[in-house]
């Protein structure tokens, strides 16, 4: 009985937390533009700036979503090849960009293809597309490819077991018809939810299109939201860009809601992933060798030969110099380190700290709850955030709360909280899932208390989701600009807004400088935890002999 | 010059240092069927899926109707070895309905989809499911599941087919279906069968020949009288059912008995140490002074647990001399039928 009330207590807190920083914030964005905005509205609506704004955001997600979803997919067929050259190596190479701030992507292909960057210098060939609306789509699909890839090569582990492909190979059918008539079908709710992720996450970014986009007069919906908070003294420009805001949602709702209905039901895992590698006779090594070079030129291209740009601009005196040793120079990184920048990179730290910390605890008190009748609504609130893009949700922290907590670090923290509380509860609520029930049950017969029950045998087997979901929020907010660079007042700024500014003031060295920097504070914490996670992982579970080595798939 | 429909030689699958099959020679006739009988991990499975081209054999080389389709440098795709496969948890694609998986083998070799559904409907009312031809996968039972496995394997229309340790025992119906296929089939091109069990009984009461599989290697070839009655050595008897190793009046040699090839009362004395009532028949185990005994007779049991008791030996097998086999628990037995044998001082 008192466990029941304390259920039920905690249920209506978490429920009550949800609403403030999701359904408050969107409630008052709605009566902002509907009282503020009536008279205005048709005026802001057909205005021909918005109009381009809204079709280059259309635009741009569908394109993204089109090259990245086959390409991420590829990538993840490739690779499960277990006689690949090199395939341990790939894996980690395709996932790196998640470890870079999509900005510092941005800059850094600027960096590397642009006018006077990195090729201009050594070749004197440079792209010039790719300051503007060619170049953004490419960079956004680039940041994307890891998300596809992560998203089908799980599908492809859990649905599209080795018995499958073997039995389409006897009945007849060959390589590309088994990829045809049985792998791809198999991997198709994963490619769908790959898709529609990938389609609502373009919507939202703002980093890259702000970047590579703005200077060449490209605009999107989130960067006319940032340009018309700037010009903060117009009262339709903050209307307009409330609508705006608002309208992303509902773009982002109306091609999500048809797809989850449609989708919905296909996109249940039914079997856990099995890490059995395929092997298929009929690869021969050659195409392994080919996919090989493919995917090696195409990390090089995107990812490899930017950051190696960014990283000689940081170490070189002026632009235009080529980046040879003799024009080499520390002066940028020095010019970078002083008391504001480290104050801002402290409160980077502290904030995506405090926020990753409360987050977990949010997420993991919405996965317990969800197991119950009454936490399932609040689940089903948390997940729609992932929908919500970053400028909409910071526009209406502003109005919801900006009279009080305006300009300060809280509302920077409450944005996070909104915008990542999603991302923090799917790989805890996941893990609960593959918990079998019984433990705990054996756990209580055997004598334990419920909350003994819970801190023996469940804490440990969720331990690597708990570190996991506290990583990927960390990475996350220290990522984050879209929301800060709205919300940020004097003294809060995060080190992303400085790199960010910095950018827009066309300091190149010190950018670069920059930008190096808070990838370096990024991978620090990230390669640490990883092994922490792995090594948490590697609890002695049912490990078969070895009947399904990889070397077996070598094939004459 | 070979009309073997499959033709092993000296095949060895290795996965990293652990030799999965090694030397294996063996040949299928047309018309045959050939069960391999192993405990788990005897080398079956490799067996079967280096012949349908997933592996390939470091040494050793396939031939499938006189032709080489694997050895360590060539191989030929699973698709063009012309053979059929029902697989252990029968590998049913998730997202086809029952007609197009059992339409699926003739649309690959480019039949229009009309026709290739008509097809695969005859052979799943053939196998009394055609009512079943709209369901996917995860609306079946676990029987039609097979049925439906079985019917893909039929519409390859294939020369040699492999069961993969069907997890369920064929009923009667659907192996008189598949049985009959085989005849059909052997009358234009010939065909024949390779079907891995760990199921003794079912093995033996389906197969032409039993080729007795352990640690990769193969054991014993025969008919499943031969197997059953003069098994090579003892892991071969535990491998073929219920047995127990006596030491031979009046001599130092080991004899296999089978339980119905002893029987209650006779000249020789023993003591009951175990009896169980198993319905149509009942089994006692012995103390004797050649060793435990574990003897069958029909009724419920006739004596308690320590009554003593006489009995007599029908038939023995001697075991050819060679180094005791340690008993190994196969997994073809309950424990409880297998008596250890009792090693009797001299």
């Amino acid at each position: 009985m008192g466990a029941r009330g304390l259920r039920g207590a905690t249920a209506g807190l978490v429920a009550l937390a949800a609403a403030l920083v999701v359904l408050v914030p969107l409630l008052v964005m709605a009566r902002t533009v509907w009282v503020e905005g009536s008279a205005d509205l048709d005026d802001i609506l057909t205005s021909p700036g918005l109009g381009t704004a809204v079709k280059n955001t259309f635009l741009l997600a569908v394109a993204v979503t089109v090259l990245a979803v086959p390409l991420g997919t590829l990538l993840a067929l490739a690779l499960r090849r277990p006689d690949l050259p090199g395939r341990a190596f790939w894996r980690v190479a395709i996932l790196l960009p998640v470890l870079v701030p999509d900005f510092v992507l941005g800059y850094s292909w600027l960096r590397a293809y642009g006018r006077a960057g990195f090729t201009d210098d050594l070749l004197g060939v440079h792209w010039s597309g790719v300051q503007g609306p060619v170049g953004v789509t490419v960079v956004v699909m680039v940041n994307a490819v890891p998300l596809v890839y992560l998203i089908t090569a799980v599908g492809l582990a859990a649905r599209a077991e080795p018995a499958m492909e073997r039995a389409a190979r006897v009945s007849g059918a060959g390589a590309l018809s088994v990829l045809r008539t049985i792998t791809l079908p198999l991997l198709a709710p994963a490619t769908a939810t790959a898709a529609v992720l990938v389609f609502v996450l373009t919507l939202g970014t703002f980093a890259i299109p702000q970047v590579m986009g703005s200077p060449a007069g490209f605009s999107t919906i989130t960067t006319r939201i940032y340009s018309n908070l700037a010009r903060s003294s117009d009262p339709l420009a903050f209307t307009e860009a409330v609508t705006l805001a608002l309208l992303l949602v509902v773009i982002a709702v109306l091609v999500v809601a048809p797809a989850d209905s449609l989708l919905g039901p296909r996109l249940r895992v039914t079997r856990a992933a099995t890490t059995d590698p395929t092997s298929l006779a009929g690869n021969n090594r050659a195409s392994g060798r080919w996919a090989a070079t493919g995917i090696g030129c195409y990390s090089l291209l995107a990812v490899g030969l930017p950051l190696l740009a960014l990283v000689a601009t940081a170490v070189t005196q002026a632009v235009g110099l080529p980046p040879t040793p003799e024009n080499w120079t520390v002066s940028n990184f020095l010019s970078v380190i002083n008391a504001r920048n480290g104050e801002a990179l402290g409160r980077s730290v502290m904030l995506a700290a405090v926020a990753a910390s409360v987050l977990v605890l949010l997420g993991g008190l919405v996965a317990a709850l969800e197991r119950g009748r009454s936490g399932r609504s609040v689940a089903t609130l948390v997940s729609l955030t992932l929908v919500l893009p970053g400028s909409t949700l910071a526009l209406g922290m502003l109005i919801a709360y900006g009279r009080w907590l305006g300009g300060t670090l809280a509302i920077i923290l409450l944005a996070y909280i909104a915008k990542l509380w999603a991302i923090a509860h799917r790989p805890i609520s996941g893990a609960l899932d593959r918990l079998p029930p019984d433990e705990l049950h054996a756990s209580r017969v055997s004598g334990a208390s419920p909350f003994t029950a819970i801190r023996t045998v469940v804490l440990r087997p969720l331990a690597p989701a708990l570190l996991a979901a506290w990583l990927v929020c960390f990475l996350t907010a220290l990522h984050e600009v879209t929301m800060s660079s709205l919300l940020y007042g004097p003294g809060s700024e995060t080190l992303a807004v400085v790199v960010l500014n910095s950018a827009e003031l066309g300091q190149v060295g010190a950018t670069s400088a920059l930008a190096v920097l808070i990838t370096v504070v990024l991978l620090v914490p990230a390669l640490g935890f990883w092994s922490v996670i792995r090594r948490l992982n590697r609890i002695p579970v049912t490990s078969s002999p070895s009947p399904t080595a990889p070397e077996l798939a070598r094939v004459g | 010059m070979s009309a073997d429909i499959l033709e092993l030689r000296g095949l060895c699958v290795t996965y990293g240092d652990v030799a999965a099959l090694s030397e294996v020679d063996l040949t299928v006739a047309p018309g045959e069927v050939l069960a391999l009988l192993g405990p788990s991990g005897s080398g079956k499975s490799t067996l079967l899926h280096t012949v349908a081209g997933f592996h390939t054999p470091q040494a050793g080389e396939v031939l499938i109707n006189g032709r080489r389709v694997s050895s360590p440098t060539s191989s030929v795709p699973p698709e063009r070895r012309e053979l059929a496969m029902v697989f252990q948890n029968y590998a049913l694609w998730p997202h086809l309905s029952a007609l197009d998986t059992v339409a699926y083998p003739a649309r690959r070799r480019g039949q229009g989809r009309t026709q290739a559904r008509a097809e695969a409907l005859k052979i799943l009312e053939l196998l009394n499911v055609g009512h079943l031809a709209g369901r996917h996968p995860a609306e079946l039972s676990g029987g039609e599941q097979q049925r439906v496995g079985l019917a893909r394997a039929l519409a390859r229309q294939a020369s040699l087919y492999l069961f993969d340790e069907p997890t369920a025992h064929l009923d009667s119906h659907v192996r008189g279906v598949f049985l009959a296929e085989l005849v059909t089939r052997q009358r234009d091109t010939g065909a024949a069968a390779v079907y891995a069990a760990h199921d003794a009984e079912e093995t033996l009461g389906l197969a032409d020949r039993v080729a007795l599989l352990a640690h990769g290697r193969v054991i014993q070839v025969g008919t499943p009288q031969q197997v059953y009655r003069e098994p090579v050595d003892e892991l071969a008897a535990r491998l073929t059912g219920p047995v127990s190793v006596l030491r031979s009046p009046g001599g130092s040699a080991r004899v296999l008995v089978r339980p119905e090839w002893a029987a209650l009362d006779g000249e020789l004395a023993g003591r009951v140490i175990e009896v169980w009532f198993r319905g149509p028949h009942s089994d006692y185990v012995l103390d004797t002074d050649q060793g435990q005994l574990l003897v069958r007779e029909s009724g419920p049991p006739r004596h308690e647990r320590g009554a003593p008791v006489t009995w007599r030996l029908s038939h023995s097998w001697a075991l050819p001399e060679s180094e005791p086999v340690t008993a190994e628990p196969s997994t073809s037995q309950p424990p409880s039928q297998t008596p250890s044998s009792v090693a009797v001082p001299e």
